[in-house]
C-alpha cells in the first residue's frame, strides 16, 4: 500500500476523507487512527507525511522517488518523528524528549510531524504530557497517533483529534490476494484467520517453525483423543521446548484455539470455515467424536482465558499445564 | 569518491565533527559522520539535529598538501569506530575510497579497514546559507558574549523558550540577552557592516556552550548567519550550525529598572569574595540566601543565617554610597554568578527597593547588566 489509490482499495473511507483534506489544503493537527493488525495503519501515516513533505507531489500522490519520500521510508527524515512503545508502554521519557523537540525550529523545514505507535500503550502521565500539544499545536506540526486498541485511549486525547476508523480487512479478498500471489489455498484460509498483514503471512507461511507449531498443535490434538493420559508428558516434551519466546506461546495459543474452533465446526457441519485441521481427515471426526459441543465451548472459553494469562505474565509454563488439565478435565 | 589525507589533519576534524554526533539519536543515520570529496577539499559532517558540526580540510594550504588524490563523492560512515581506527592508523597518510555498494576502505600502510557505509542522500540537508548575509565578530568576543550570558539560562524544561539565550541585531548594535525569570544576564556590543538586522531569535544555551567549548580563543573573527530556523557560526575550516528555538521571548527590557533609590560602587573580587564565604552557611534549599545592609558610607554588612547551623557576618568596604539605607536578601548563588560574569575590577550596584530587582553593572561600562530579584524574608 504506497499509493493512496492502492489505499484506497483496502481503506476506502478513510483514504477518501485524508486524501479530500489534502487537496483542500486542511490536514488536521491531530489523527488519530484505529484499525485492527494489517489495516494499514502505518501506510496511512507514512503516505500522510510524504504527503507533507515531498518535493514533487502529483496531485494527493506523493512521487516516493524524491529525497524526502525516500528518507521517511527509512526513517531518516529529520522532521519526522516516531515514536514507538519502548518495552510494554511508552514512557515518559520519550515524551519529554519529544517536547523538547517541539520547543526546537525544524531541522530542515518548519513542518513537523510526529506518529506515536501503539498510542494505547501511553502511560497515563505520558498521556496527559501530549495533550499539551495536542491542545496548542505549535504552527505547523501534525500529529499521528496509531492504535489497535481504541478504548483505551484517555477520552482527552480523543477529543482532540480527527478520529479515522479503519474497517477491517476483508477475510476473503485477503486470502484471494494471497493466493494470487502464490500462496495454497488451505495455507492461505490459516493464514487469513492467523493476521491481517501480508508480509507476516508470507513470513509464517515459508518458515520452518511454524510449520512444525502447526504439526504440534494437530498432534497435541490427537494426543487429547487417543491417550490423554500422555498429554501431560508431551507438553514437556515437546510443546514447552518449541513456543519459547512470549509472542510464540501466543501463537501457539492461537493456534490451538483455531483447532478446537475448527472441531466446533465440524460439529455443526460448517466444514467450509476449518482452518487448521483437514475436513478430509480422521481427526476431526474423531475429535468430533470425543468432544461433546458443550465441552468445546468450554475449552474455548479455557484457552482465551489462557491467553489473557499469559498477557497478565503468569509463567507460561504453568499456564500450559493447566489448560491442558482443563480440557482434559 | 577516493581521496589520500594527512593523519594528522583528519584527526583533528574528526575530532571536532564527534562533537556533535550522539550515539543516543531517534534518526538512524545521524549516527554516522558524512564525508563529502571535493576538488577543493573535503568536508566532514556531523550532526545530532540539534546542532551540526561541519569541518573543512582544504586540499592546499599555505602550500602544504593536505589532501591527494581526490576523486569526488560523498558517503555517510559508522562514527563510532572511525575516530577510533583513525587514531590507530600506522602511517602518516590515510586513503579512504568507497565504491558504488557503499562499502568504505581505509587503507594506512599495512592496515586496511573495510566499512559498510550509508548513503549520503538520507542525510539530512542542512541549509545553504548566504554569505552576504552575514556578520563578523571576533572570536574571542563571541565567546565572552556566551560566557557572560549563558549562565543564566533556565534549565527548567516549563518554559522552553527560556533555555536559550535570546539574540538581536539592530542599528549596528548587537545583544544577548539570557534569563531564567529570577535574573538576567545581558550584554551589548557594537557590530560594523553588519549588512542584516534580526529581532529576536533565541539560540538554544545548550548549542551555545558547545560552541564555546570548539572555538578557541583567537582574534580571527567568526562570521555569524542566520535563517527562519538555524543559525550559523562559520570560522575558517568550521561551520556550527543550531537549531533555533520555536516561539516568542519575553520582552525582558520592561523589567530593568531605570531609576535607583541606593547606589553602590565596590570593588568586584571583595564584594565577590565575602558572599562567597557568606554563602558557605546559606543552605541550598533555601535559595542561598544572604543578606546586604547598608551601615555607613564606607561600608555595608553581609550577613547569613540558618538556625541549625550557625550565623556569618561581614563587612565590605565599598567606594561610595549614595541614596536610601537599604535591608535586602538575594540568592548568593546568582550574585556570585553575575560577579564572575563582570570581568571588570569596580562594579556599581543599583537598588531600587528591597522588595525590586537590582542590577549590578561595571562601573565604566553599561553595555553588560546583570539583573537579580531579590528573595522576600522576613
Amino acid at each position: 500500500m504506497k499509493t493512496w489509490s492502492e489505499l484506497a482499495e483496502v481503506q476506502p473511507l478513510a483514504s477518501k476523507i485524508i486524501t479530500n483534506s489534502i487537496k483542500k489544503d486542511r490536514i488536521s493537527h491531530a489523527y488519530l487512527i484505529q484499525g485492527e493488525r494489517g489495516t494499514g495503519k502505518e501506510a496511512i501515516a507514512l503516505l500522510l507525511a510524504k504527503g507533507i513533505f515531498c518535493e514533487n507531489k502529483a496531485g494527493v500522490e506523493p512521487c516516493l522517488k524524491c529525497n524526502a519520500c525516500r528518507r521517511i521510508t527509512s526513517g531518516n527524515h529529520p522532521d519526522v518523528h516516531w515514536i514507538e512503545p519502548d518495552g510494554q508502554s511508552i514512557k515518559i521519557e520519550q515524551i519529554k524528549n519529544l517536547q523538547k523537540e517541539f520547543s526546537y525550529s525544524g531541522l530542515e523545514s518548519n513542518r513537523k510531524v510526529y506518529v506515536i505507535k501503539g498510542a494505547d500503550t501511553l502511560t497515563v502521565n505520558a498521556a496527559n504530557r501530549i495533550l499539551k500539544f495536542l491542545e496548542e499545536p505549535s504552527k505547523q506540526t501534525t500529529a499521528i497517533m496509531l492504535t489497535e486498541n481504541s478504548g483505551s485511549i484517555i477520552p482527552t486525547i480523543r477529543s482532540r483529534c480527527q478520529v479515522i476508523d479503519l474497517q477491517p480487512l476483508n477475510l476473503v479478498s485477503f486470502q484471494n490476494h494471497l493466493v494470487e500471489n502464490g500462496m495454497a489455498k488451505e495455507n492461505a484460509v490459516l493464514m487469513s484467520a492467523l493476521t491481517n498483514n501480508m508480509d507476516d503471512a508470507f513470513a509464517w507461511n515459508d518458515n520452518e517453525w511454524f510449520a512444525s507449531a502447526r504439526k504440534l498443535v494437530i498432534q497435541l490434538v490427537e494426543m487429547f483423543t487417543s491417550n490423554p493420559d500422555d498429554v501431560y508428558l508431551f507438553v514437556h516434551n515437546h510443546w514447552v521446548p518449541h513456543f519459547k519466546e512470549r509472542n510464540e506461546q501466543e501463537q501457539g495459543f492461537d493456534l490451538l484455539l483455531l483447532a478446537f474452533k475448527d472441531i466446533l465446526y465440524f460439529h455443526i457441519e460448517n466444514e467450509a470455515s476449518m482452518t487448521v485441521l483437514a475436513p478430509t481427515d480422521q481427526l476431526p471426526e474423531k475429535a468430533a467424536m470425543y468432544f461433546s459441543q458443550e465441552k468445546l465451548v468450554t475449552i474455548l472459553n479455557a484457552i482465551l482465558m489462557a491467553k489473557r494469562k499469559l498477557k497478565q505474565n503468569v509463567h507460561p509454563t504453568l499456564v500450559m499445564e493447566q489448560l491442558t488439565l482443563q480440557i482434559q478435565g | 569518491m577516493k581521496f589520500v589525507i594527512q593523519r594528522d589533519q583528519l584527526i583533528k576534524s574528526v575530532q571536532d565533527v564527534m562533537k556533535a554526533i550522539s550515539s543516543r539519536t531517534v534518526i538512524p543515520i545521524l549516527t554516522g559522520m558524512k564525508i563529502e570529496a571535493k576538488q577543493h577539499g573535503i568536508t566532514l559532517t556531523g550532526s545530532d539535529s540539534d546542532i551540526s558540526i561541519e569541518s573543512h580540510i582544504p586540499a592546499e594550504e599555505d602550500g602544504k598538501v593536505n589532501v591527494e588524490q581526490i576523486e569526488e563523492g560523498t558517503i555517510v560512515l559508522q562514527a563510532k569506530y572511525f575516530p577510533d581506527i583513525i587514531r590507530k592508523l600506522p602511517e602518516k597518510t590515510v586513503e579512504i575510497e568507497s565504491d558504488e555498494n557503499l562499502k568504505i576502505t581505509i587503507r594506512s600502510g599495512k592496515a586496511e579497514f573495510n566499512l559498510n557505509g550509508q548513503d549520503a542522500e538520507e542525510y539530512p540537508q542542512l541549509p545553504m546559507l548566504q554569505t552576504d548575509e552575514s556578520f563578523e565578530i571576533p572570536t574571542d568576543l563571541l565567546k565572552s558574549l556566551i560566557k557572560q550570558t549563558v549562565f543564566a539560562i533556565s534549565t527548567m524544561e516549563t518554559r522552553p523558550i527560556l533555555t536559550g539565550v535570546n539574540i538581536k541585531l539592530a542599528d549596528n548594535k548587537l545583544s544577548f540577552t539570557a534569563t531564567d525569570s529570577h535574573r538576567l544576564a545581558s550584554r551589548e556590543i557594537p557590530v560594523k557592516e553588519a549588512n542584516i538586522e534580526f529581532q529576536s531569535i533565541v539560540v538554544p544555551g545548550k548549542s551555545l556552550n558547545e560552541l564555546n567549548k570548539i572555538l578557541d580563543d583567537t582574534e580571527e573573527t567568526v562570521e555569524i548567519s542566520v535563517t527562519s530556523n538555524q543559525i550559523l557560526f562559520r570560522t575558517k575550516h568550521l561551520n556550527f550550525l543550531s537549531r533555533l528555538l520555536d516561539g516568542n521571548y519575553p520582552e525582558t527590557s520592561r523589567l530593568i529598572p531605570e531609576q535607583s533609590k541606593t547606589t553602590l560602587h565596590v570593588k568586584t573580587k571583595e564584594l565577590l569574595s565575602t558572599i562567597d564565604r557568606a554563602s558557605l552557611l546559606a543552605k541550598e534549599e533555601r535559595n542561598n540566601v544572604v543578606r546586604l545592609a547598608t551601615k555607613d558610607d564606607s561600608n555595608v554588612e553581609i550577613t547569613s543565617n540558618s538556625p541549625e547551623v550557625g550565623t556569618v557576618a561581614e563587612d565590605v568596604t565599598i567606594q561610595s554610597m549614595e541614596g536610601e539605607e537599604l535591608k535586602i536578601s538575594f540568592s548568593s548563588k546568582y550574585m556570585i554568578d553575575a560577579l564572575k560574569a563582570i570581568e571588570y575590577d569596580d562594579v556599581k550596584v543599583d537598588f531600587t527597593g528591597a522588595m525590586r530587582p537590582f542590577i549590578i553593572r561595571p562601573a565604566e561600562d553599561d553595555s553588560i547588566l546583570q539583573l537579580i530579584l531579590p528573595v522576600r524574608t522576613y
